[in-house]
């Protein structure tokens, strides 16, 4: 029932927007902002995560953003084209603006972060612009993009706002990119430029003088602040010390209780271009896993409708695979699913010849739940009790998060994991990874689950080149219909981030993937 | 001996300390016929308040399960690891203050450095490090208790050793032509067990509190029903259900209590100069 209230305090705030619009900005104040898991680098153009975004995200800028629609809005890239082959897409860079040390933003700088950064280093980066060969810049302010296969534009826009930021060449032309000083003090032209960063405690930016678009941003300051503990982040948020908790970051018990004070916003608005799924990964190392018949019986197992009504609340439901409902252009109706159902669970596992033995067990599995997000845990356990009901014992291990990814990309040293795969605005920016074979021992967040399916690799690789929308539509159907066929992992969860606004806060939420934006007209009501 | 005891029974600290722990090991041999059931399965929907639920008369956990059952295996997993840890421990110092204390010169200088390199050490960061490096299984976190516990009690029986090795009835043995090891486990370990056996309770104080801290960190056993985990399991809702935390929080208290004051009893009643007045 409590759960019930917070959702519709959510749905009214919407209700309420258009009033508080017509307000008049007031210049000034500071924001602090509840930063949650500390980063070795701030910059953008080098990890694609929302740790990174929360951060540098204010002080570097994209070629492009979404606006509030969720349609790509020009930023660096004032205009863009695609040849009719797609092999050439070519940007119009705005003229006029500088980086936060005076020297000018070129074509040069383009050309660099997507060479050398984007199609080197950057995570999901290197996927996505695999084809990109060259370059081009004739003028300043012209980027020509040469691939060798087509580059749907779509994808290109959808993917440039989390895989497009971009970098001063002059600051990281000379030395090893991953080692340059800027990558914990970042240069960029966003609205807010690097002051000071204090590991453990805080981050500090101030307003950019010189910023391109005028008389903006409205904020003197950004502040981050380093809180770990849950309980210690709301206590900040009710005292006014910390302004904005993004990401989920609270215990899910403090976003109920923090969403009926009228202090505070609570609510996924601004966070629509950040679905993620929960996973249950399986390994096939493990012959007991190989079998389809116990990944689908475990599937059936898991009675997740109950679980998201009692342990997760309103911003979670069911999902239905690896493309959530949220993607308007992708999202395919009428996949096979595997409903909560433990006598066919039962009876699968017993096809599968894993009789029960003594005490009614059947096998034993270890699960390695990721050490962010409190539902990984709750679902971790979760998933331990219910498959004990079905006669499948099952070990948690915990790790720590370099433990964890070591544990399960690079070992593969595991029989079930389960964490987060976050879905941005294409399945070929961060979802297809997942199942395409191919990806180096390592990558976290990759397909290393020791299957692979070569149905599925030319589905992948036809859709990432496809320019027609609607083709490329039924390709991601038939995708989505092969993963949960074959089920190498299972989504059933889809939640939306859950944002923690102060409501002395105006002019935020307004686009969706608004944790991650500029916050150029964020500004703080007296 | 009956004197002993008689001086423990006089003394109503002791006597309570006594009553707590068993009352706890009661509760650890009830479980398994009170609660059946796994203790770490769903039994309902997660957070009910102590009371609200004539079925879970101590409320349920973030994770749907019975903190009452909980509570009562919890009993078995923190008195195992108290026993077990001290066991590791005490095995590990008495012999090497033994060996210390007996011998004495290079033997003992270069043990009692080892043992100070190892008291230098914050014991729960050492304890951090072996759990990260062997993992937390509950047997690697109990030795692993016991491991990084054992110098304080080498430290006291190589004291105890160095007093009595020198005493006429270990030189009376000596000359009967006993060999070292009769003299040490026969002739001065019996005489200085008592004040480790008393320490010994420290010990197993200590233990059941590094299990719970571990666990308060989420790093030790998720797979039993610890006290400890219950109460890192609560850290997310203390604002709210605080009662999560604070019922294990309490049964802690009451154990570490009961076996401070068991140990502060057997303290008194096995020392002569109290006893004897």
């Amino acid at each position: 029932m409590n759960r019930r209230e917070t959702f519709l305090l959510a749905g009214s705030s919407l209700v309420a927007l258009p009033a508080i619009a017509q307000e008049t900005p007031r210049r000034g104040g500071v924001m602090t902002v509840h930063f949650a898991t500390e980063q070795r680098i701030l910059n953008p153009s080098l990890q694609a995560s929302t740790g990174v975004y929360i951060v540098g995200g204010k002080i570097q800028e994209a070629l492009v953003d979404l606006d509030a629609a969720g349609n790509p809005t020009p930023v660096l890239a004032e205009s863009w084209e695609s040849s009719p082959d797609g092999k050439t897409i070519t940007f119009k860079l705005r003229a006029g603006v500088t980086w936060h040390d005076g020297k000018p933003f070129t074509s040069a700088d383009v050309a660099f972060t997507a060479m050398e950064m984007w199609k080197k280093i950057l995570n999901y980066g290197t996927t996505l612009q695999l084809y990109l060969t060259a370059v081009d810049t004739p003028d300043p302010l012209t980027a020509v993009f040469r691939y060798e296969r087509p580059m749907p534009l779509g994808l290109l826009l959808r993917a440039l706002p989390d895989l497009g930021y971009i970098s001063p060449k002059h600051i990281y032309e000379t030395g090893d990119i991953r080692q340059n000083p800027a990558n914990t003090a970042p240069i960029g032209t966003g609205p807010f430029r690097f002051v000071q960063y204090e590991r453990g405690q805080f981050i500090i930016a101030e307003r950019n003088p010189n910023y391109w678009r005028p008389n903006l941003p409205y904020l003197d300051r950004v502040v981050w602040r380093v809180v770990g503990d849950r309980a210690a982040a709301a206590a900040q948020m009710e005292a006014g010390q910390i302004l904005f908790s993004p990401y989920s970051a609270l215990a899910i018990s403090d976003l109920q209780r923090l969403g009926r004070d009228p202090r505070f916003e609570v609510t996924t608005r601004g966070n629509e271009g950040n679905a993620r799924t929960n996973t249950l990964e399986f390994n096939f190392r493990n012959p007991i896993l190989a079998d389809i018949r116990v990944r689908q019986a475990l599937a059936h197992a898991l009675n997740i409708p109950f679980f998201i009504e009692n342990f997760l609340g309103p911003f979670a439901k069911p999902g239905t695979g690896p493309i959530p409902s949220v993607s308007t252009d992708y999202y395919p109706a009428g996949m096979p699913q595997y409903p909560f159902d433990a006598a066919r669970a039962n009876r699968l596992l017993d096809e599968a010849g894993h009789r029960r033995g003594a005490g009614g067990a059947r096998f034993s599995l270890r699960l390695h739940p990721a050490p962010w997000g409190e539902d990984i845990s709750l679902f971790a356990t979760f998933i331990q009790q219910s498959l004990s009901q079905v006669g499948v014992r099952v070990e948690i291990v915990r790790l720590d998060a370099a433990g964890w990814l070591r544990t399960i990309y690079n070992d593969h040293n595991f029989d079930l994991a389960s964490g987060w795969h976050q879905y941005r605005s294409d399945p070929a920016v961060s979802t297809t990874v997942w199942y395409r074979s191919g990806s180096p021992v390592g990558a976290p967040w990759t397909n290393q689950w020791g299957w692979s399916d070569p149905t599925i690799d030319q589905i992948i690789d036809n859709a990432a080149t496809e320019l027609d929308v609607g083709r490329r539509r039924a390709l991601y159907a038939d995708f989505v219909r092969r993963a949960q066929t074959e089920l190498p992992l299972w989504m059933p969860i889809e939640q939306i981030f859950v944002s923690v606004f102060n409501r002395r806060l105006r002019n935020v939420g307004n686009n969706p993937r608004w944790a991650s934006s500029s916050w150029h007209d964020t500004w703080l009501a007296s | 001996m009956r004197r002993a005891l008689a001086a423990y029974a006089r003394n109503p600290a002791a006597l309570l300390g006594a009553v707590l722990v068993l009352m706890v090991l009661g509760m650890g041999l009830a479980a398994p016929l009170l609660f059946p059931q796994d203790p770490l399965g769903l039994a309902g929907r997660p957070l009910q308040w102590p009371g609200a639920n004539p079925r879970f008369p101590l409320g349920t956990d973030p994770s749907g399960r019975d903190i009452m059952a909980q509570l009562f295996h919890g009993a078995r997993v923190s008195l195992l690891i108290g026993f077990v840890a001290t066991l590791v421990a005490s095995a590990i110092g008495i012999a090497i203050g033994a060996v210390a204390g007996f011998y004495g010169g290079w033997v003992d200088t270069l043990l009692m450095r080892v043992t100070e390199a190892f008291q230098t050490l914050p014991n729960f960061l050492l304890l951090l490090v072996l759990v990260a490096v062997f993992g937390s299984h509950i047997n690697t976190v109990t030795i692993a208790i016991g491991l990084v516990s054992w110098p304080p009690v080498a430290r006291l029986t190589r004291a105890e050793f160095l007093t009595l090795r020198t005493r006429e009835f270990v030189s009376a043995a000596r000359v009967q032509g006993l060999g070292d090891i009769h003299l040490m486990l026969r002739e001065v370990l019996p005489n200085a067990l008592p004040p480790v056996i008393v320490y010994a309770s420290v010990v197993m104080a200590v233990a059941i509190l590094l299990e719970s801290a571990l666990a308060f960190l989420q790093l030790s056993d998720p797979n039993v029903p610890s006290w400890g985990n219950l109460i890192g399991l609560g850290r997310n809702v203390l604002r709210v259900e605080w009662y999560v935390s604070a019922i294990p929080g309490v049964a802690i208290l009451l154990t570490i209590l009961g076996v401070s004051l068991m140990g502060q009893g057997l303290n008194d009643a096995l020392n002569p100069r109290i006893t004897g007045k």
